[in-house]
């Protein structure tokens, strides 16, 4: 007999190990090292036996079935492959960072003007030490046209402290209002009040940047928790699920073993976001940012990645001239990544390359994970 | 689900509401019936019905994955509205515009029997000796250029392409110079592709390093060893071409120009065997684009053929087939694409590798392969504007004096999904290859889909039944096309 995992299946393999990816129930398999060398063979279409135990509980499980002759089992997808591969479809900007305003009066020590300490920084709000001249608020307006003839449709307006200046604020959330599927808007816990939250309704959603897991109480905020390491076994029973964690990192000398808990509860099985992560970087893929001074980035806290500045030039000729920067960051897929390529979780996985790249000094390098994909092993 | 079997006996369906194939079974195909009939029945009573004539196990193992499959939800595309004109010229900016095919002259020196403008095929022009003027072409080469500039802002990385088509364009060289000469002194900051579509003859050393110089991708029409090219490619006084084609291309194959190709036709009479060893030789350049000559509405060329002929074309196209399958089980990924390739393998590749899957195509174009118009802009020697040189004539949608005329695009596509009535219910609208070139006369577009696509779903079925047959022998050949499937295989040791 034969035996091939069904189309919503994924079989990957790491160096040791391997993993089934059931795309359709969301679920996760993992194998170990004789279960993946069975695994692999029935993937390659070698004659089997019905009595295997392995592939008849997998039947059961629904996972894959017995065939009578060798068989193509064309894997589920999303899109058209050949289409994908057309030059011009690589240009698809789905994400922008704008950082309006650059000022904030608090002085908090993960702040990526003191370097990058944390992982998710892009979620929550930072000043920079940069060089030139704010853009004009004239000049946002018209970076919102030109993302809009991007088809962009997530939009993160950011800062600094936005509240500092929120008729600027407000002005630019009017004016890109109704041109975006989705606007948020990102604020410190101490920066939010009834008001604000007000004039945000209907328009953006709030991410809320908190240190402390008991400001966690506005019920219409997606939630941003600085967390350190060490503090995380402790907190992380009292937070639900959709609580985004910042992992902030006082000493890289001293990261805690608590990272690998923290790391298998991002890894899912999400269908677009697994099929997304083989093309793209998990989160750099179709992200840009662009900077309170014109400066075009990929991600907000990757700061000497630098595409170019729009203060004197449309952002389309910056895309056009820096494509293969772009696409090289877009595409840094975790098969690229030191460590990760040879993990059977590596479509599955999160993976914050600021702060990996701030950690190991290589943009590939990686630091924030206790998983050894040689000995298929967890440390 | 449609469904449909390999040579080797294996079952499949094409699920046109996912966009895949998959492997499938009698026991499925009655599951899916019990459903459809039933609506939400359990499995055991689903279990209950058909046990009789199907293994127990096997209906509950069916039925699982047919409830578990059935969760995937396409995104549909939204019904159809009217297009608005401001929806598609936007479109038009950001998706189209590919290229600008000036067809620089109607003469040819060839007479090559098949060809589209040999006057046997009821819609098409027949060969005159009307050459484009530079005028034309330079309003058509503006218009064009500055549309792509505005596009930029929507994508920017669309980058314009000019091709150079015939009648034998290099009759018309001068004009194909001087349009080059003048895009590079008017639009500097431009980087514009050149195309070219040739008949070889003209092709002399001059005219090569010029075009090589100037980084055009060339396609050479070559049917295949002397006998075989001869045989229907000659010159107006009925002599064959190839021993001038082929020393005339002998410059650039020296070169090693790598963005020479040939483009072959074949018919009835052709040696397909010795097509496929002639186009593996080195000195041949490789293969583009390998197409049968047209059978397409109101065409008299296959009147010539008697039914002894046809059986014997089929007779060898199946041993072709069987021969092909066989050789490709060794057959490496990138190897030299052959003759054989191209007319069984690229098909497979196209079917398994280019249909979207869970995303619907585009609302502009939800049905069949068309182009939304503007994607090629097509000028004939009067400068007026068509899809493609396939349909030139048919119905125009603009020209150099007033541009592309957005008003009638919206209403040739309105008017063309109002032809598309079979679409919707197609059970195989996803893999769809038609395009105007099947729904246009000489009254522009006008034919049915419910006419022309009748029996379309059973037709389908041996090219469904002949790409998975291959994928089965070798899918490496196949999965070749997606970039990604050796990172995810990496570890597989293959």
């Amino acid at each position: 007999m034969y035996f091939r995992l069904n189309p919503e299946c994924y079989f990957i393999r790491g160096e040791k190990c391997g993993a089934i990816f059931d795309l359709i129930d969301k679920k996760m398999y993992t194998l170990n090292q004789e279960e993946t060398e069975i695994i692999t063979l029935c993937e390659k279409n070698v004659f089997v036996s019905k009595d295997q135990k392995l592939l008849q509980e997998l039947q059961s499980l629904r996972l894959g079935r017995f065939y009578h002759n060798g068989i193509y089992v064309q894997k589920l997808r999303f899109g058209s492959p050949s289409r994908d591969q057309q030059v011009d479809k690589s240009s698809v900007v789905s994400r922008v960072f704008i950082e309006i305003n650059n000022s904030c009066e608090r002085d908090c020590w993960f702040c990526g003007c003191h370097g990058i300490k944390r992982t998710l920084g892009c979620m929550g709000c930072n000043k920079w030490k940069e060089d030139g001249k704010p853009l004009s608020h004239d000049r946002w307006k018209m970076v919102i046209d030109e993302l809009r003839d991007l088809d962009c449709s997530d939009l993160f307006i950011t800062g600094g402290d936005l509240t500092l200046a929120w008729d600027k604020t407000i002005d630019i959330l009017n004016y890109a209002d109704g041109r975006f599927s989705n606007i948020y808007i990102v604020l410190h816990q101490r920066s939010l009040s009834e008001t604000t939250v007000d004039d945000l309704r209907n328009k953006a959603k709030i991410i809320l940047q908190t240190e402390n897991p008991k400001d966690l109480r506005f019920q219409d905020t997606s939630n941003l928790l600085i967390t350190a390491p060490e503090a995380w076994e402790k907190t992380k029973d009292a937070i639900d699920d959709d609580t985004m964690i910042s992992l902030a990192i006082r000493d890289s000398n001293c990261l805690a073993k608590g990272l690998s808990t923290l790391f298998k509860r991002d890894m899912f099985a999400n269908m677009h976001v697994f099929l997304n992560n083989i093309k793209y970087h998990p989160c750099l893929g179709h992200t840009l940012t662009i900077c309170n001074n014109g400066d075009v980035l990929a991600c907000p806290m990757m700061r000497n990645h630098n595409f170019g500045n729009i203060a004197d030039k449309e952002l389309h000729t910056i895309l056009e001239e820096s494509i293969d920067k772009i696409n090289m960051l877009w595409g840094l897929t975790l098969d690229k990544i030191e460590k990760c390529t040879g993990c059977e979780f590596r479509y599955a996985c999160s993976d914050c390359r600021a702060i990996e790249e701030n950690l190991t000094g290589r943009l590939k390098g990686k630091a924030l994970c206790s998983y050894d994909p040689q000995e298929g092993k967890w440390g | 689900m449609f469904e449909f079997k390999t040579a080797t006996g294996n079952a499949y369906a094409w699920d046109d509401k996912i966009g895949l194939f998959v492997p499938f079974s009698s026991t499925m195909a009655a599951i899916i019936n019990e459903i459809n009939t039933l609506e939400s029945v359990p499995k055991e009573i689903v279990v209950q019905r058909l046990k009789s004539s199907y293994d127990e196990e096997d209906i509950a193992l069916c039925y699982d994955w047919i409830v578990k499959w059935r969760k995937i939800k396409p995104r549909d595309s939204p019904p159809l509205q009217s297009l608005k004109v401001k929806d598609v010229k936007r479109y038009v900016l950001k998706h189209c515009l590919d290229q600008l095919i000036l067809n620089v002259t109607e003469s040819c020196n060839f007479r090559c029997k098949y060809c589209a403008f040999s006057g046997l095929y009821k819609y098409a022009r027949i060969h005159s000796n009307r050459h484009m003027d530079f005028i034309t072409a330079k309003k058509a080469i503006d218009r064009y250029l500055d549309l792509s500039k505005q596009g930029q802002r929507y994508n920017p990385l669309k980058k314009p392409s000019i091709g150079f088509y015939g009648g034998e364009p290099l009759l018309n060289y001068d004009l194909i110079r001087k349009c080059v000469e003048y895009i590079e002194d008017q639009y500097k900051n431009l980087r514009v592709k050149y195309n070219m579509t040739t008949n070889g003859s003209l092709l002399d050393e001059d005219k090569a390093d010029w075009l090589m110089q100037h980084d055009f991708s060339i396609g050479v029409s070559i049917d295949g060893p002397e006998e075989v090219h001869n045989r229907n490619r000659v010159y107006i006084n009925g002599q064959g071409t190839f021993r001038d084609v082929m020393k005339n291309i002998g410059t650039m194959m020296d070169a090693g120009y790598e963005k020479l190709k040939s483009l072959a036709v074949f018919d009835l009479e052709s040696d397909l065997f010795k097509c496929e060893n002639f186009f593996n030789q080195e000195h041949v350049p490789i293969l583009a684009l390998v197409n049968p000559v047209s059978e397409s509405k109101g065409s008299l060329y296959y009147n010539r053929f008697s039914d002894e002929q046809r059986l014997a074309f089929l007779e060898q196209l199946d041993r072709a087939r069987k021969y092909y399958i066989e050789s490709l089980t060794d057959r490496r990924p990138m190897a030299r694409f052959s003759f054989f390739d191209a007319i069984f393998g690229d098909g497979a590749q196209r079917l398994l590798n280019r249909p979207f899957t869970i995303l619907a195509p585009h609302q502009i174009m939800p049905f069949t392969s068309a182009c939304v118009l503007g994607k090629k802009i097509f000028v004939d020697v009067d400068g007026n504007f068509h899809a493609c040189e396939k349909v030139a004539g048919s119905f125009p949608f603009g020209d150099v004096e007033v541009g592309l005329d957005f008003e009638k695009i919206s209403q040739i596509l309105n008017n063309y999904y109002r032809l598309m009535d079979k679409c919707p219910d197609c059970q195989v609208k996803r893999t769809c290859n038609k395009c105007y070139v099947t729904f246009a006369t000489d009254k522009g577009l006008s034919c049915l889909s419910s006419e022309i696509c009748q029996g379309i779903e059973p037709a389908m079925s041996d090219s469904f039944s002949l790409a998975l047959s291959i994928a089965e022998v070798n899918p490496r050949y196949v999965d070749q096309s997606d970039p990604h499937i050796s990172d995810i295989k990496k570890y597989y040791g293959e």
